[in-house]
């Protein structure tokens, strides 16, 4: 448990020190911005158009998508391809701690860094409230969805960044797999067979984003995004263990 | 304190390290010397637990390293030979950082890091960024880190290696004090640096041990006979052949051109000094030197690696006749 509690305080700190975090956060709340600005004029301008605004921002744009798929696999893609490649992985894996611990540190300071990134966006919330009526019950779910969907894809990320040596083959590897995942989903509007589409149905992460973004917490998704952050972080801690050296 | 079985790492079909038994005892500093690519970093590597074995075991202070990893790796302190460190992190917060991950409480990670800068140097660069720092220091963090949890056993994998002269001395003053407190296992291809430290020595050439003892008895054992330096003041003609002719020299050769100068093997123990000091009164030629040369373990070693390759396949050593193997081992 000091281990990971150490290594986490150590990659949380090293990610504030980075310029490549402030050019992502800088970038992602760009583009939320732009999206919320959007979002807020277009709904404004159209009278008939009534909705809840938050409803739409979170998950009802491209903007987010493209914005939580690029985030998912840039944040952790240092975190042990750099490791590998500088060659500190050595003394980090002759100290008394398990492949395990030092892969759990490191994904918890990306996920603590992923949500900090967030954090920001509660503005637009409030922007809303000051200005008219805001449901918070759906924004809270929409933070949940928010954090669950994060943490499925900040786990791909880490995996890829246990397979490779080179930072940047890791993002493209974890953006493959994230693409992956979401396409998975979309097949569902491709599907004829009625059993078919209803099991892929529940894979759609976009489905998914839009019923958090209503208040609708479904548990078969959370049991979804946990399974699969368990399976990618063990795939993870199993590939460090077998080539560490490489 | 470190007990090695039948230790084996396969690298596809190349054998890294063949078989490898040994044991070093609490207290003492054991050398690992061999050629580039002789599997000097690999055995390492498996006793710190960060390479698998093929086969084979080690125990390191009671803990076997395969079923109680941690447990094993907590005993040991370890400085591989190119220490990479956090170039962003500051010394000191870097050395805190790893107590932290050695699971030391606040008050010994306190005094640990107090202590380990003080042995190792560190305090006036304690607040420097290590990306700014040189190799040396460098070297000396990785030291630090290694003394840091006060473990029972140290490896350094080629310390000195690209350091000045200067930090080189410094770094084997700092070797000889921790040996006194630690058990320490050291591997070097600097042969002076072997007598200079070790209690022990081994010498691995191809994976195998090829031999081991101290510095003094591996010479009694592989360099029998002894050896004498002869020098006359002037030349003289018939100077080789009259050494050859006494009793118990085996062979003369010249040592300089001018032909004044002679190296003389001796059979077996018999000293010879006597009767080469009589022939020179004999004679009138005026000796200036007539020395015992003592063999350094470098003719031990040469030899003994040497031997080897010719035994194998061609005159070219281990690192040259698999370069990607080579290189794979010594990264």
């Amino acid at each position: 448990m000091n281990g990971i509690y150490a290594i986490f305080t150590r990659e949380l700190r090293a990610y504030f020190f980075s310029p490549l975090a402030y050019a992502v956060l800088t970038c992602f709340l760009f583009i939320n911005g732009v999206s919320f600005a959007t979002l807020i004029g277009y709904l404004n301008d159209v009278p008939s158009a009534v909705g809840a605004p938050m409803e739409y921002f979170f998950g009802g744009t491209i903007l987010f998508w493209l914005a939580l798929a690029f985030v998912g696999p840039i944040l952790p893609m240092r975190l042990l391809s750099e490791e590998r490649r500088s060659g500190s992985l050595e003394i980090l894996m002759t100290a008394p701690v398990t492949e395990t611990q030092v892969v759990l540190g490191k994904y918890l300071a990306s996920l603590a860094f992923y949500l900090s990134l967030w954090l920001p966006t509660l503005v637009y919330s409030a922007i809303v409230a000051r200005y008219s009526e805001l449901d918070w019950g759906p924004v809270a779910s929409a933070y949940l969805g928010i954090f669950g969907i994060g943490s499925l894809f900040l786990a791909v990320g880490i995996f890829a960044s246990a397979v490779s040596r080179n930072q940047v083959v890791a993002a493209l590897i974890g953006f493959a797999l994230v693409f992956g995942l979401f396409v998975v989903g979309l097949l569902e509007l491709m599907v004829n067979d009625e059993g078919l589409r209803e099991a892929i149905g529940y894979l759609n992460l976009i489905q998914h984003m839009e019923d958090f973004a209503k208040g609708i917490v479904d548990t078969r998704r959370l049991v979804y995004y946990i399974s699969g952050v368990g399976f990618f972080l063990f795939l993870s801690s199993r590939a460090l263990a077998v080539n560490k050296w490489r | 304190m470190i007990e090695v079985r039948n230790l084996t790492r396969d690298y596809g079909d190349f054998t890294a390290v063949d078989d490898i038994s040994f044991s070093v005892e609490a207290g003492e500093i054991l050398g690992m010397l061999g050629p580039n690519g002789a599997g000097k970093t690999t055995t390492i590597r498996m006793i710190t637990g960060f390479l698998p074995p093929t086969r084979g075991s080690v125990t390191v202070a009671g803990h076997d390293l395969l079923r109680d990893p941690v447990r094993a790796r907590r005993q040991i302190g370890y400085v591989p030979e190119n220490i990479a460190l956090y170039p962003e992190m500051r010394v000191e917060e870097y050395l805190s950082y790893r107590a932290r991950l050695e699971g030391m409480s606040r008050g010994e990670a306190h005094s640990g890091i107090h202590q380990s800068m003080e042995r190792c140097l560190l305090e006036d660069v304690s607040h420097q960024i290590i990306g700014t720092l040189s190799k040396g220091y460098r070297q000396r963090v990785g030291l630090a880190i290694a003394i840091l949890h006060d473990p029972e056993v140290l490896i350094l994998d080629e310390p000195t290696v690209g350091l000045d002269p200067k930090q080189i001395i410094a770094i084997r003053d700092l070797i000889r004090e921790l040996g006194s407190q630690h058990t320490l296992l050291l591997s070097t291809h600097i042969l002076p640096e072997v007598e200079l430290l070790c209690d022990r020595v081994q010498i691995i050439d191809r994976g195998r041990i090829v031999a081991q003892g101290t510095a003094e008895g591996l010479r009694r054992e592989w360099l029998g006979q002894r050896q004498l330096r002869v020098c006359f003041k002037e030349a003289h003609a018939d100077a080789a052949t009259a050494l050859a002719a006494l009793a118990g020299v085996e062979k003369v050769t010249p040592d300089s051109p001018s032909g004044a100068e002679f190296g003389v093997e001796c059979e077996g123990a018999s000293d010879p000094r006597e009767s080469i000091f009589r022939l020179a009164v004999e004679r009138g030629w005026v000796l200036l030197e007539l020395v015992e040369v003592k063999a350094s373990l470098e003719d031990i070693f040469v030899r003994l690696t040497t031997r080897e390759d010719e035994e194998g396949s061609g005159e070219d050593s281990a690192a040259e006749r698999d370069p990607t193997a080579a290189a794979e081992i010594d990264r």
